[in-house]
């Protein structure tokens, strides 16, 4: 196809289309990490004195830790004393009343991102809340969640307001203790969203954060529990954003799940962060935790992501199924072009009896980037009639990328079942001919191919999402033919 | 005895006898690297499955003692090779003496000979990733080294027996390297069956290197010893259109390690392996295969099965790497694996490491039990549960089985399948 390589390679110059700084009066720390740091954070935030015990030792902890090197990324070390832990945007007095107190600059942030904070009852009937930088600046639609009884806050409001439940649940489904990244957020972690749906409510609309690193030198590090009590369902969608800058920042979060008795939650993830220029410079190292604990007797957790963004991708969203008859499901699409890499995946562990799992995951690597898979399958010698069932393919486009599939599979109990299988393939010429002749162009044959690979995903994401998902990557593959 | 921390202090073995001097400089040299090689503990990836099974002894850092032409392994027809506790015996084997074929001990390799194969002795083996090759290659005894020269073909299997029967603790580490000339076939048995009841090491590493057109089977029967910890490597490297086809069948013990790296480096090149792991009581079995693909135009395929009964324990990771030029490249790679109790453990995890994008992979693996509805079906009509759990079983490896090319060796794994059969299903 040598023939449309030049056309392509023309085209091939798309930007990143987040990539604007926002000009905004900022507190920011001094870069650096030490016991008066997380002290500092936490008398900003006013937290209780459990909150400032517990950071402190989480971050004696992670003192001790080794940043992982098994997955299959090549990265510089990460200096954490170089790194600002706190950038919060400038306030007038303490907190903003409601959202005609908040910065018109950032609001305007927000409308250019296309998530339009001021409520649009109407329309949008999707419940937001903007973490900006370090905080959490707006959210939106309290009232009508507050009367069916849903909390949905930034994390700060949550730990003064709600500590008993937080108490009570945080750190409880990721320990401080889990992973290198997973401590150090425990330690600094400094906004973040809590939801909790009380018992046998179905949250009336669709709960959304936007996260979007402004501030530079910054990391940010934010912390999501949901918790859904019995009989409930929530949807919750995640998005993110930063702006383009030659050094890397660090994106270290936490996100925690959990479901008891007959709850459901729906976790939908688009993740665009800065991925770097074409030249493999810059960019948003993304090191997450996420996982839920399937607590509860038929209880349900199903994660779904597409992670086009971010230079480094360490991602790998869990369920612990622990309550009989629980369901745990991750739908991904990951799409790696330039010289991003992702090593991202799940677990699926099984521990209750007839606990069952589904594994659908769709790798594309364009360019010199590098696309992994890498699962765990897990049966305990409890687990009665677990199920599971895999599926992860790749598709590569261009013949210096890489896409790799590591799945551990273990099983103790000899009546579960599990099947797994892959495959790895490109857009045939076939294909490509068969749009060609009918005269599409390479660009949009490409992104038609590609989004029917993908579609098994799509379809579980939230409609508003999914349209989204697929102009994402529509954009992001301009230019990968060849 | 306090636990060794490194492979270089966990062996101390006298020097090797009679060995030509640039093999004693091989082992030297090789020895001098163990000292930065850690023992594998559960934190290392490609043993963090079986460290737990590999138990060293102080015991064990011996010799085994030299037994003579004894046990059951001179009851085999056609052409052989005898070890017993890790020497050959040239008594006891019998192998065609052909000037396009050269069978030899490495003790009887002139020192021209023995320096061109100490340049080429771990060139098929990344010994990063498999370490205990590494061990061998400082410590090898004794050794067998096979050439075909061009077009040679061997008419007969050529089985190279290893057998333990000694009454004493200690370690054995043969060795052994088969140079396919161009065009050449060779078809090699490996048998290791012990009849010893004293904690045994054996180290073995044997070496393939197939010019353009080879065509060479191996097979590869890890028979038993209940006290012998097995921790063997089988490396290749594969030319142009050559050929490379094996059979490992492997039944449990206390630690059974196979490591089997292929790389094949000549386009158009073809590679098969089967592998079957039948496990019961507490034992061990863990198979570790390395396909690359580094030219383009290469085929692999790929099937492993593993059945695992009461309270044992069976590992299957199979890894394809496609280099950036090998495109056109096909591989296929399967593992099923049959749990036959709960309290028994299987551990897959097929890998795929894909730097091209003109290729045709796909893996499939799968964990389960005996499907209720066929059993039900067969005891339905009149056969007892028990005949029907063991063909169903059978039929699960079966395919395999019936693949293995030469007859004497699917009778012999005929019969410890019909033994294993006999005690994993007792009751009716």
């Amino acid at each position: 196809m040598a023939t449309t390589d030049q056309e392509v390679n023309e085209l091939i110059k798309r930007e990143y289309e987040h990539g604007f700084v926002t000009e905004i009066e900022v507190d920011t720390f001094e870069p650096g990490l030490n016991e008066d740091v997380i002290a500092r954070l936490s008398a900003i935030k006013k937290e209780p004195e459990f909150m400032l015990e517990w950071r402190l030792k989480a971050y004696r902890r992670w003192l001790e830790m080794q940043e992982p090197d098994w997955a299959h990324l090549g990265y510089e070390k990460i200096d954490y004393d170089s790194i600002s832990y706190y950038s919060a945007p400038k306030r007038k007095e303490d907190m903003p009343q409601s959202l005609d107190d908040v910065d018109p600059e950032l609001l305007r942030t927000y409308e250019k991102l296309g998530i339009p904070l001021h409520e649009r009852e109407k329309l949008a009937g999707v419940a937001v809340d903007a973490v900006f930088d370090s905080v959490s600046v707006a959210t939106t639609f309290k009232e009508p969640l507050a009367k069916a009884g849903v909390i949905f806050c930034s994390i700060s409001e949550a730990v003064r307001d709600y500590p008993e439940l937080v108490q009570k649940y945080l750190g409880s489904v990721v320990p401080h203790t889990d992973n290198f990244f997973a401590g150090l957020n425990a330690a600094v972690f400094s906004d973040g969203t809590f939801v909790y749906v009380p018992k046998g409510v179905r949250c009336p609309m669709e709960l959304s954060t936007y996260f979007r690193i402004n501030a530079a030198n910054t990391g940010q590090f934010e912390r999501t529990l949901i918790i859904a009590d019995e009989g409930s369902y929530v949807s919750y969608l995640e998005g993110c954003t930063a702006p383009m800058r030659d050094e890397n920042q660090l994106h270290a979060a936490v996100v925690e799940l959990v479901a008891l008795d007959d709850a459901q939650i729906k976790y939908s993830t688009v993740q665009n962060w800065y991925p770097g220029d074409e030249n493999g410079k810059g960019g948003i190292f993304n090191f997450v935790t996420k996982r839920a604990a399937c607590i509860g007797k038929n209880s349900k957790v199903s994660w779904t992501q597409v992670e086009t963004g971010s230079a480094i991708t360490w991602k790998y969203p869990s369920c612990i199924l622990r309550g009989e008859n629980s369901v745990g499901e991750f739908y991904s699409v990951a799409l790696t072009h330039n010289y991003q890499q992702a090593d991202t995946g799940t677990k699926m562990i099984h521990l209750g009896k007839n606990t069952s799992s589904t594994i659908i995951s769709k790798g594309i690597s364009a360019g010199k980037s590098s696309n992994v898979y890498r699962g765990l399958v897990k049966f305990g010698p409890r687990a009665e009639g677990a199920r599971n069932f895999t599926q992860c393919d790749s598709l590569l486009i261009g013949d210096r990328c890489g896409a790799h599939t590591f799945p551990y599979i273990e099983s103790l109990n000899k009546s579960a079942i599990v099947e797994h299988e892959a495959t790895t393939s490109k857009v045939s010429d076939e294909q490509m001919f068969l749009c060609r002749q009918r005269g599409i162009n390479p660009e949009q044959a490409v992104s038609m191919i590609v989004n029917g690979f993908c579609k098994e995903v799509f379809k579980e994401l939230p409609m508003e999402f999914a349209v989204e998902a697929g102009k994402l990557l529509e954009v992001s593959l301009e230019g990968s033919v060849g | 005895m306090k636990p060794a921390s490194t492979l270089s202090t966990a062996f101390l073995h006298p020097a090797g006898q009679a060995l030509p001097e640039p093999l004693l400089a091989l082992r030297k040299q090789r020895g001098a690297a163990l000292v930065d090689m850690p023992l594998p503990t559960r934190k290392t990836e490609n043993w963090k499955y079986s460290s737990k099974y590999l138990k060293l002894t102080d015991e064990m850092a011996v010799s085994l003692p030299t037994a003579g032409k004894t046990g059951s392994a001179l009851a085999v027809p056609g052409y052989k090779v005898v070890f017993i506790n890790g020497v050959m015996i040239p008594e006891a084997s019998e192998y065609p003496d052909l000037n396009n074929i050269l069978i030899q001990r490495f003790g009887d390799l002139s020192d021209a000979e023995a320096s061109e194969l100490a340049e080429r002795l771990d060139t098929t083996l990344n010994t990063k990733e498999v370490q205990f090759a590494g061990l061998n290659s400082a410590r090898f005894e004794d050794g067998l080294m096979i050439r075909l020269n061009p077009d040679a073909v061997l008419d007969q299997p050529l089985f190279i027996i290893h057998e333990v029967t000694a009454d004493a603790s200690g370690s054995a580490f043969p060795r052994i390297f088969v140079d396919a000339g161009r065009n050449s076939q060779i078809t090699l048995v490996e048998e290791y069956i012990s009849s010893g009841q004293e904690a045994v090491l054996v180290n073995s590493v044997t070496e393939f290197t197939l010019a353009e057109g080879a065509n060479v089977t191996n097979i590869r029967l890890s028979m038993g010893g209940e006290n012998v910890q097995h921790i063997g490597a089988t490396g290749v490297t594969q030319q142009r259109s050559s050929r490379f086809e094996s059979h490992c069948v492997g039944f449990g013990g206390p630690l059974r390690r196979h490591d089997l790296q292929v790389r094949m480096e000549g386009e158009g090149a073809e590679c098969k392996l089967n592998g079957v792991v039948v496990t019961q009581g507490t034992q061990h079995y863990d198979n570790h295969t390395t396909i690359e693909h580094v030219a383009a135009h290469c085929d692999s395929e790929e099937t492993y099965r593993n059945i695992a009964a009461d309270k044992s324990h069976a590992v299957f990771n199979g890894r394809i790497h496609i280099h950036q030029d090998a495109q056109k490249s096909n591989a296929n790679m399967n593992n099923k694996n049959l749990l036959l109790s709960t309290g028994a453990e299987i551990d897959t995890k097929p890998e795929l490491e894909i730097y091209a994008d003109d290729v045709k992979c796909a893996h499939g693996a799968t964990i389960g039990q005996l499907d209720e509805e066929s059993l039900f079906y067969l005891v339905s009509r009149g056969i007892d549960r028990r005949e029907a759990n063991v063909l169903l079983t059978m039929a699960f490896i079966n395919e395999l089985v019936a693949q293995i090319p030469v007859e004497a060796v699917r009778d012999t794994v005929q019969i410890r399948l019909n033994q294993f059969f006999d005690q994993a299903f007792q009751e009716a």
